[in-house]
Order: structure tokens, then C-alpha cells, then sequence
């Protein structure tokens, strides 16, 4: 193998470098602000995991699972998973081989950053380099592989269907840029390939092609305009890139350390909510995981639009968007990146001023009563389901536990439905009033029947000694250690997973453990962290009554595809939601419970 | 032989309709799910504006339809338009050929459980207003204490409710609710009587004196203000909450017992039923009258009538002269034919 | 000030000509449900803040109505959106009430 021009250069290698420079200078410049934005705190926790092994090996591990095989997808669509890494693990396998032969056959021209790209039109082949044959062969192999991912990514864009998405984004102007000269690149790469294979050498695929264009185009080729479009593709690829949704393959690799590093969404526009945002595939399939899509007209109200607007900074929609969305969380739970669709959204809220900002200070709850072990918190929706109190009230009767209702006659807002309203200061005040409470009253234990006030006794008070526990959690404990006995026999029963039980706090079992004791399980069409939220969310600020019906009735459907004799939910406001417009019983567990002693 | 005509529904409307039909020399053929004539009314004890016995309007009619065919316990199973006939099938197999079909298929009444939080079903004193003149009539019902000191009328149960569904007013629970509030106090002078409303709606024949009446000789408290949530003390009373909107300020209250004045909407299985025959439904839920003026007892298709509470809430007195009604337009449209 | 013995006190009349009712305009374009209040009270009778501040959805709509300065009732507002449930006619409380503080901000100008 030796070098076949003298020089070692010629202009078609301009637009390459070009690219090359933009979107290399672009990413590192936006790598040293976005670092530069984060707080002083947050910095110190990106550095310090950058430099602790552990956390290191863990970004490295999920850079090369994520970014180029794709594991998460794999897992969810097969199809998409191949035709992601067969692309990305392909491409990147091209960069390295291409990189291996520069150092191989040609040390000297290592430094050059164009050479393992245009490798083949540099060289020519000679008697001693049989040992590059396997080189070649694996060169020819990856490119093949790309070459079938982009075969699949063209037939995904015009037949989505086949790949078992309804829906997929509908690309911007530039995307399309984007997405065209990603696909020319690599049939490019292959024409100019195999038009110089016979002199510098090829595998399985490039030569049978340089006979064929051989015996097409007579003896002389002309392989330079293939060179010189095969550069300049890559050229206008990395020149839109940082524009385009394709953003998301540089974004993703700061993502994940900066995730390994414990950051949380701080501010909307800057540091890591910004690295959230430019990590979001736009792959679109968000869309067939919202709740909201019963109706079309919420379609635009997905994560994957909220983050294009986020991109364009259109502010009215980015208000909209953030304002409807019922934060369900299944759109993260879905997402191959995990982009916090969620956070984003609570953190546009708690971007808004408001000229009245609610104060607490003035209010003095009443103390509750010592000497009680286990305090029940049953919360303010729960007084609109006076069932789920009663039930779960006879229930620990039965089984013999001490316990006081908190707020059996109204107390505090747990404070999480502020919180999702953005304004995380007027929460901490509620939470600081529920803590004093809770702390005076000596109990050990709290048991919660709403996933609402669950998740944010668990994420954000702080109560030392004190166990907080779903009362589906609490009551698997004690029918466990023999306190309960329920009889089987209320008959097919279907379990809705509440959002902020299920995708919130993880609670999937307990749930099921019990209700499998009272009857037979069967299983709705969607669960766990697939379950379809019940349309009756306080997340979304401005989706009015009747918006959410089509949400309500698209989810009950999914729960009575097993024909279930009754509904089970773990939340009163799923309860009462699902209530309005159900066919049969809808129960709490706590009701089966209590009505199967 | 005078043709047939079908009245779906044997209440009151499609009784008093039988029996106008029967004086015409037609036969009417009276379908009835349940297995006895007289529909919501035979559950009433008394009726206003004169306290008159429900049982006796109820056995009048039933004296004067002596003569029609009346299929009790027989439901319809679908409805085939022939040429210028019906066909209807009923449950028990019998096959009608009609010219003339009159829907006399009333109302549902409210299932007040959908209101959870009035906690009818789970609390041990919550009724309905049927449940409380089932008792009046005679029926035993343990949820009503033996001598209650206190008792609660809520207004509006499923009415004027867009979350229960029914956005319309359901007309009659205002004054049925202070007619039972007086004879609850007939029956417990000792007792405090409240009523929860939002707008007193007294629209029809001396009404108004019996809200005066209620006012002035029963001493019945009337709270403007809609109730949000009942809740249970321990010693298994009631605690209600409303706003008393007229004093500003929230307001609770200890009841032995609560009465939910459950209103008024189209039967859904009725609605299935029109489906076959591809009747309209009003954008009140109810059935869709040719006209809402001139021809309320005609429906869009020919042939099929309306008499009562199908085509929107109704009084007993309205019912029964929209019965009347809906036979002469029959009459001049058999007679046309 | 001089004391004459007695007070003028201002007249406690509504002159619903000269209500200043821009707040409450506004609101209604930010929440057009505000208009189909009935003025029922489900809302203040099921609040959360109510027993310890008065804070009520129908006073603050029928005070916009009429001119009123409806900020302190808002400001112990919960947003728990219990409110929301129970309304018979589905107005979207929660949000009118946070609609309502960020008017306030701009004292009453406009929606951001």
C-alpha cells in the first residue's frame, strides 16, 4: 500500500474539512458555555464525576450502549434498534478501520484529518499488502451496514407503519437537509469507492461494482465528482447539523455524564436543561406514547415539539405546550435519550412572574394528637372520594393498627400540585408546615393513599424516623406478615397503574400482590411504565374538562380489553376520573380489600 | 279494524295516552319493562301542588286501560321501519306490526353515587329523594334514623352539572325538595331542615306558596350555596360542607340524615333504542322533537311520537297533558294516511 | 385633620358604570370559562386554603365583576386544584387562579 499522489492532498477534501471545523469548533465552544452556564455547584459535580473511575467507566459504557448500539431501542423495536446501530455502531466502525489503515500503511499522513476519510482515493494498492485484505473486507462489511440502516431509515420515512410507529415528527426544513444528505453520504461513499477500487485496492462490494462501472463505462473512469460529492455531502451534513435534529448525536454524548453526574433541570434555557433539549432525537416516538394524542389536536403537544420550539424559541408555544401537558411522565419513559419532557415543562412554569406570590406564613395548622404510631395522610382528593378513606380506615381497623387520620376533617396541601405548577418556593413553605406536623406527632410510619402526595413526601421532605409508605405498599405488608387475609373471589380485576405511582415512585407490585389475593389479575392493554394516564392529571394547568374526556375514555378502553368484572386503581383521582365514564366498578384497592375480609 | 299503535313505556305519560287512544277506538299495545304500570310516579307517595296521592292517579289510570293490550316485563328488541309500518320485536318473541309508535320511555334518575362526594352508598344516612318517598309510602329504609334532629336537602344532584354529565335543570327537584322538607317536618316537628341550593327554580302552580309555607309554617333554612363534600364524624353523623354564598363565608353543618335530590336524564337504554330507528337526540341529551314549540310530541321520523319526560324533564300534570297531545297528532296522522 | 364628631364614610354603593374592570377583561381572555360561573360556591366551600384564609374562586370572580381587590384572597390559594374538581361547570379553576396572578403582575396590562 502506498501513497498515490505526492502531495497527499487535493481540493475535494476543502468541503469535508470545512464541515469538519464548523461542527468540531461549533460543539466545543457550546461545550465550554453550557459548562460555563452551569451553577457553581453543578460544575463542581461534573468535574468531580469526570474524574471519579466509577462514574467515568459508567459514561463511558452508556455512551458506546446508547449512542452507537442503541440497546434501549433494540429493546423496544427491534427493527429501529438495527437500523439506529447498524448506522451509528457502522459509521463509527468506518472512522475507526479508516484510522487503523492510515497507521498502518501510511504512518506519515496519521496527522492528516481527512486521510482515513478519503483513505482509498490516496493509495494504491501493491504486492504487499495482502494483510490489509481483512482491513478492506471489514471496510466493505461496515459499509454495507450503513448502507442497509440507511435503506431502512428511507423506508421508515415513507412507511412508518411497518416499523409499528402511528406517528412519527413531521421534519423541519433543515432536518430535511439533514436527513437527505445523511442518506446520499454513504451511496456516495460506495460510487467513489468502487470507482478507484481497482487501483487502491477493495473488498466484496467495491470491487464487483469497479467491474461493473468497468464494463459500463469502458476502460477510463472518472472518479473524482464522485470524491468531490461524497465530500461535499459530509460538508453540508456537518455544516446543518448543529441546526437539525442531528444535533442530538454530539448532544447526547455530554448528556450522559452530565446525567452519571446526578445534574437535575435547573434553569430552562441554559446548562443541562439545554444539553436535555439538543439531546432529543426527534425520533417522535413520544407521540404514540402521550396520553393527549386521543384527540389530534394535542399531537403538537408532545416532548419532541416542545423541544423544536425550545430549539426556535418560540416562546407562545413553548408556554402552551409546557401548560397542557398532564406530566405523566411517559414520554420520558419511553425515550431512548430519557429526555426529561417533564422537567422541562415544570421548569418552564416556574419560569413565569407572578405578581402574587402565595405566602403560608399566616397559617397555623392544628398539631395532631401523640402517641400514634402510623399517621394516615389521605389528602385533599381524597375527600372528594370518601370511599378510598372509609375503605382504607376499616381496613387498618381490621388488622388492628394504630394509627390517626391526619386529615380526616382537611389539612394541608401535601404541596406537589404547586410544585407542578412551577412554583417550587411556595411549596417548600407547605412542605415545611407538613413536616412540623408530621415530625411533632412521634409516629414512626405514614401511609398515604394518594401516589400524588406519595411521590412528594418521598422526593422531597425530608422526615427522619418516619417510614412513608402508598398504603398499597402497607397493606401487602400486612396481609405478608399474616395481619390481613383477604378471600379470592371478586373476579377478573384490571389494575390501572397510576402516573405518579407507577412512573413517579416505581410502586408496580404491591398493587398487583394484593389484588392477586382478591381476585384474578388480567391485564390491560398498556402497563406499568406503559400504563396510559387517566386523562385526570393536576399536572396539565390549562386542558379543561371536557379536553380531557377523549384522554379518560381512550385509557378506560385500554384497561377493559380483558373484559375485567372490576376496575382497580391506586389513586382517587384516577378513581374518580375513570368513575365518569366506566361501564363497571371502579374500585380503590383498598375498597377490594376491604370488601374481600 | 282500527290500526295498532305501540306505546313504549307504561308510566304515566303512556297510560293516560292508552287510555285517550282507547276513548279514539284505536288499540293501543302498552310495553313495560318493569313488572308493574306507572313508571316513577307509582314510586312517589304525593305529588304536588295538592298533595294528591301518587297510588290514586296511578290506580285511575289503571281502571281506565282496562281494555289495552299491556305486555308487562317485556322489553323492545329493536324496531324495523317497513314501508309505511313498523315492526317491533319484543323480548318475549311477540313480533307488532304498527303505523304508529309512541315513545313513552321517561327518564333514568340520576345514579347519585356518581356524585361520590355527597357519599350516597357509602355513608349509612344518605338518600335520594325516591328512597324518601318509598319510605313516606311505607317502605322500610334503615338509612333514616327513627327521629332525626337534623336533616339536609341537597338541590341539583346531577343537575346542572357538566362533571355528572347533565348540564340541564331538572325543574322538579326544587319543588319536590320543599315539599318532602315540609313533610319531613309533618313528620319530625323537632327537627332543623335544610335546604342546599343554588337557585330556587318554583316556577309552577302555587309553588310559590309552598316555599312560603315552608319558610313561614316549617321554619325550613334555606342556604344558598351548593354542597362540595359530606363527610362522617365518628359518632356516624353526617358533616356537610357548603359555601353559604349569601353570607360569604364556607359553612358546616352535623345532619342525622342528608336527601340528594337526584335528577332527571334520558334513559341511555332508550337512547340505544333509538339508535335502530335513527331517532335524533336533542343537544340536552334528550330525544329531538320535530319542533321544540309547535311539535314537541312529533319526531323526525314518521310515525314516531313523544309523550313525557323523554323529550326533557317534565311534571306529572305536563306529562299527562303532553299524553293528550301526542294522541291527537297520532289521531290526525292515522288519519291522513 | 379636624374632628367634626363625626365620619363621611365613602359610599359602599357598586357604580357599575365606573367599575374598573379591566383586570377581570383580561382574565377573560386568558380564561374565557370565567364567564359561566353560577356562582354556586362549590368552590369555596371545598377549598383547601378556605378555613384558614377565606380564600373563595366565587368571591375573586364575582369581585373582578364588580372591582374589586382580590389579592389577598389569592395569595393563600394552594393551587390543589380541588376547586377544579368539583365545579358543576367545568371551569378550570387552578388555572384561572394562576392566570389571575400573573394579571397581577403587570398590574393589569398585559399577559406576560
Amino acid at each position: 500500500m502506498t501513497d498515490r499522489i505526492a502531495s497527499g492532498f487535493h481540493p475535494f477534501v476543502l468541503p469535508f474539512l470545512i464541515g469538519m471545523a464548523f461542527v468540531l469548533s461549533y460543539c466545543l465552544f457550546g461545550m465550554i458555555r453550557i459548562i460555563l452556564q452551569l451553577s457553581k455547584e453543578d460544575r463542581r459535580k461534573f468535574f468531580m464525576s469526570l474524574i471519579t473511575p466509577k462514574i467515568l467507566l459508567k459514561d463511558v459504557k452508556d455512551i458506546f450502549l446508547n449512542c452507537l448500539i442503541h440497546v434501549k431501542l433494540w429493546k423496544r423495536n427491534p427493527v429501529l434498534g438495527y437500523m439506529h446501530s447498524s448506522i451509528a455502531f457502522g459509521w463509527f466502525m468506518l472512522i475507526v478501520l479508516g484510522h487503523i489503515e492510515v497507521i498502518l500503511f501510511v504512518p506519515a499522513r496519521a496527522k492528516l484529518l481527512y486521510y482515513p476519510i478519503f483513505f482509498n482515493y490516496f493509495v494504491s494498492e501493491n504486492e504487499t499488502t495482502l494483510r490489509g485484505a481483512v482491513l478492506f473486507f471489514l471496510m466493505d462489511f461496515f459499509l454495507l451496514v450503513v448502507l442497509s440502516g440507511i435503506a431502512l431509515a428511507i423506508i421508515k420515512r415513507f412507511r412508518s407503519r411497518l416499523f409499528g410507529m402511528r406517528r412519527t415528527t413531521k421534519p423541519a426544513a433543515l432536518d430535511l437537509v439533514g436527513l437527505y444528505s445523511l442518506w446520499a453520504i454513504f451511496p456516495l461513499r460506495l460510487i467513489a469507492e468502487s470507482l478507484t477500487a481497482d487501483i487502491s485496492g477493495g473488498s466484496f462490494l467495491t470491487l464487483p461494482s469497479n467491474w461493473l462501472a468497468h464494463l459500463f463505462m469502458g476502460h477510463e473512469l472518472y472518479p473524482l465528482p464522485a470524491w468531490w460529492a461524497y465530500s461535499i455531502a459530509l460538508c453540508i451534513f456537518m455544516c446543518v447539523l448543529p441546526f437539525t435534529r442531528y444535533m442530538h448525536i454530539p448532544a447526547e454524548m455530554m448528556l450522559i455524564p452530565m446525567r452519571n453526574a446526578g445534574l437535575k433541570i435547573r434553569n430552562l434555557n441554559k446548562g443541562f436543561a439545554k444539553v436535555e433539549v439538543l439531546s432529543c432525537p426527534g425520533c417522535g416516538v413520544c407521540i404514540d406514547a402521550c396520553p393527549m394524542i386521543a384527540s389530534r389536536s394535542n399531537v403538537k403537544d408532545c416532548t419532541v415539539y416542545l423541544n423544536r420550539q425550545l430549539r426556535r424559541g418560540n416562546d407562545k408555544r413553548i408556554d402552551q405546550i409546557s401548560d397542557k401537558c398532564l406530566l405523566c411522565g411517559k414520554c420520558q419513559a419511553v425515550c431512548q435519550v430519557g429526555v426529561q419532557g417533564p422537567d422541562l415543562r415544570v421548569a418552564r412554569r416556574s419560569t413565569r412572574g407572578y405578581g402574587i406570590n402565595q405566602d403560608y406564613s399566616n397559617i397555623s395548622a392544628t398539631p395532631l394528637e401523640k402517641g400514634h404510631k402510623v399517621l394516615y395522610f389521605s389528602g385533599c382528593m381524597s375527600q372528594l372520594t370518601p370511599r378510598i378513606g372509609k375503605a382504607v380506615t376499616a381496613v387498618m381497623d381490621k388488622a388492628g393498627v394504630d394509627y390517626e387520620w391526619m386529615d380526616r376533617d382537611g389539612g394541608l396541601c401535601c404541596g406537589r400540585p404547586i410544585l407542578l405548577a412551577g412554583r417550587k418556593e411556595q411549596a417548600r413553605q407547605l412542605i415545611a408546615k407538613n413536616t412540623e406536623l408530621i415530625l411533632a406527632s412521634g409516629a414512626d410510619t405514614l401511609v398515604v393513599n394518594c401516589p400524588i402526595c406519595y411521590r412528594v413526601f418521598r422526593e422531597e421532605y425530608n422526615l427522619p424516623g418516619v417510614r412513608v409508605v402508598h398504603h398499597s405498599e402497607f397493606f401487602a405488608e400486612l396481609v405478608s406478615k399474616g395481619m390481613l387475609s383477604p378471600q379470592n373471589g371478586i373476579g377478573k380485576i384490571c389494575y390501572h397503574d397510576p402516573c405518579e405511582l407507577g412512573r413517579g415512585c416505581g410502586v408496580y407490585d404491591a398493587p398487583r400482590e394484593l389484588l392477586s389475593r382478591c381476585g384474578t389479575l388480567v391485564k390491560a392493554g398498556h402497563e406499568k411504565e406503559l400504563s396510559i394516564c387517566c386523562g385526570g392529571s393536576l399536572g396539565s394547568l390549562s386542558l379543561n374538562f371536557s379536553q380531557r374526556e377523549a384522554i379518560t375514555r381512550n385509557s378506560y378502553a385500554d384497561l377493559t380489553v380483558a373484559d375485567p368484572d372490576v376496575i382497580a386503581t391506586a389513586c382517587p383521582l384516577c378513581l374518580s376520573t375513570y368513575s365518569r365514564y366506566a361501564d363497571r366498578p371502579v374500585m380503590d384497592i383498598a375498597e377490594i380489600l376491604m370488601n374481600q375480609q | 279494524m282500527r290500526p295498532n299503535v305501540v306505546i313504549i313505556g307504561g308510566g304515566i305519560a303512556g297510560m293516560e295516552a292508552a287510555k285517550q287512544l282507547l276513548y279514539l277506538g284505536y288499540s293501543p299495545i302498552l310495553i313495560e319493562k318493569t313488572a308493574r304500570l306507572g313508571g316513577h310516579v307509582a314510586d312517589w307517595y304525593r305529588l304536588f301542588p295538592d298533595m294528591t296521592p301518587a297510588s290514586e292517579v296511578i290506580e285511575n289510570l289503571k281502571k281506565d286501560i282496562q281494555n289495552a293490550n299491556v305486555f308487562l316485563e317485556t322489553g323492545v328488541q329493536f324496531i324495523n321501519r317497513l314501508r309505511d309500518t313498523y315492526n317491533v320485536m319484543l323480548t318475549n318473541g311477540v313480533s307488532i306490526n304498527c303505523h304508529a309508535i309512541l315513545f313513552a320511555t321517561g327518564y333514568d334518575l340520576f345514579d347519585a353515587r356518581k356524585k361520590e362526594e355527597y357519599g350516597y352508598g357509602v355513608y349509612n344516612h344518605v338518600v335520594t329523594n325516591r328512597d324518601l318517598e318509598l319510605w313516606f309510602g311505607g317502605n322500610k329504609d334503615v338509612r333514616i334514623p327513627e327521629r332525626p334532629k337534623s336533616v339536609g336537602f341537597v338541590h341539583c344532584v346531577g343537575s346542572r352539572d357538566m362533571k355528572a354529565g347533565n348540564m340541564q335543570c331538572s325543574k322538579v327537584c326544587c319543588m319536590t325538595a320543599i315539599k318532602q322538607a315540609i313533610e319531613i317536618k309533618e313528620k319530625f316537628p323537632e327537627s332543623e331542615v335544610y335546604c342546599f341550593y343554588m337557585d330556587l327554580r318554583l316556577f309552577g302552580k302555587k309553588y310559590e306558596d309552598f316555599y312560603i309555607s315552608a319558610q313561614r309554617d316549617h321554619g325550613v333554612h334555606f342556604i344558598r350555596g351548593r354542597v362540595s363534600e359530606v363527610g362522617e364524624n365518628i359518632d356516624g353523623t353526617l358533616q356537610v360542607k357548603a359555601e353559604d354564598t349569601l353570607n360569604g363565608k364556607p359553612l358546616k353543618v352535623s345532619l342525622d340524615m342528608l336527601v340528594l335530590m337526584a335528577g332527571m336524564l334520558c334513559g341511555e337504554k332508550t337512547r340505544e333504542l333509538a339508535d335502530g330507528v335513527r331517532m335524533d337526540v336533542d343537544t340536552d341529551g334528550f330525544f329531538k322533537s320535530r319542533d321544540n314549540i309547535y311539535n314537541v310530541t312529533e319526531s323526525s321520523r314518521n310515525g314516531i311520537f313523544f309523550a313525557g319526560a323523554c323529550t326533557g324533564t317534565k311534571t306529572v300534570p305536563e306529562t299527562v297533558s303532553e299524553a293528550r297531545a301526542a294522541v291527537l297528532s297520532i289521531h290526525n296522522y292515522l288519519q291522513q294516511k | 385633620m379636624m374632628d367634626f364628631g363625626f365620619v363621611l364614610s365613602k359610599s359602599s354603593t357598586v357604580d357599575l358604570n365606573k367599575v374598573d374592570l379591566s383586570m377581570y377583561r383580561q382574565l377573560e381572555k386568558l380564561s374565557p370559562d370565567v364567564r359561566t360561573c353560577m356562582a354556586c360556591g362549590s368552590c369555596s366551600a371545598t377549598c383547601t386554603a378556605a378555613p384558614y384564609s377565606g380564600m373563595s374562586v366565587r368571591k375573586v370572580i364575582l369581585g373582578l365583576q364588580r372591582g374589586n381587590d382580590v389579592s389577598a384572597m389569592l395569595s393563600n390559594c394552594m393551587l390543589c386544584g380541588k376547586c377544579t374538581m368539583v365545579c358543576p361547570r367545568g371551569i378550570n379553576t387552578r388555572n384561572l387562579i394562576l392566570n389571575l396572578c400573573r394579571i397581577h403582575e403587570t398590574g393589569g396590562r398585559n399577559d406576560r
